[in-house]
């Protein structure tokens, strides 16, 4: 339910995984990389991480979660390596009984991740390459 | 004690490694990066650098155990 992969993230294995029959909502955040930042045309972007504690990172935002909200499943996947534009850097998915849960954990989840998650973006651009952080 | 430092990101980068070792007398994550900043002058470690012992963010009062990895964290940029 929790990691981080060299491989291409699934939309349809997040659903799968946290979808449930006592749930009527799933909530789903897929972050994409976008060709442009700040003005400049983007190229590509590689991501690096820890992995070991960026998994265990993700395990702790979904424990935060539950603390919350009632929810059903969690999942939360990060892609490394090298991506290009419209490749999906990560996915989350969460269900819950109603959609009011799955929205604001999922919400949760993404912005806590971003604050958190060991992970580091290398952006490269037209005029060069830098470190994206926040 | 001699401490197994991990670097990541734009840390990896500065020090050109992404791991070093450094001896502390006091065991603390404070110590280690005191001892950091001596061992790798190249390194930029203001306070949006974080530090982890093994898998958890600690902080600079955080006691070492023998074998504890120590790795520093720069500003993340996931997501």
């Amino acid at each position: 339910m929790f990691k981080v992969t060299t491989e291409p993230l699934s939309i349809d294995e997040a659903y799968a995984a946290v979808r449930r029959d006592d749930c009527g909502a799933v909530a789903l955040f897929a972050g994409v990389v976008r060709d442009h930042h700040d003005g400049k045309k983007v190229l590509s972007i590689s991501y690096s991480a820890f992995q070991e504690m960026a998994e265990k990172e993700f395990a702790r935002i979904a424990e935060e979660a539950r603390a919350r909200w009632k929810l059903g499943a969690v999942w939360i996947a990060h892609r490394t390596g090298a991506l290009g534009i419209g490749d999906a850097s990560v996915v989350i998915a969460v269900s819950s009984a109603h959609r009011a849960e799955a929205f604001e954990a999922c919400r949760h989840a993404i912005e806590a991740l971003k604050k958190m998650a060991p992970i580091w973006k290398e952006e490269f651009t037209e005029t060069g390459r830098s470190w994206v952080s926040g | 004690m001699i401490v197994t430092v991990r670097l990541f990101g734009p840390l990896a980068e500065q020090a050109g490694k992404p791991r070093l070792e450094v001896s502390v007398t006091e065991a603390t994550v404070g110590a280690v990066l005191a001892a950091v900043a001596v061992a790798a002058p190249a390194l930029r470690l203001d306070r949006s650098v974080r530090a982890a012992v093994n898998t958890d963010y600690a902080g600079a009062e955080a006691p070492l155990r023998e074998g504890d990895i120590v790795s520093l964290i720069p500003p993340v940029g996931g997501g």
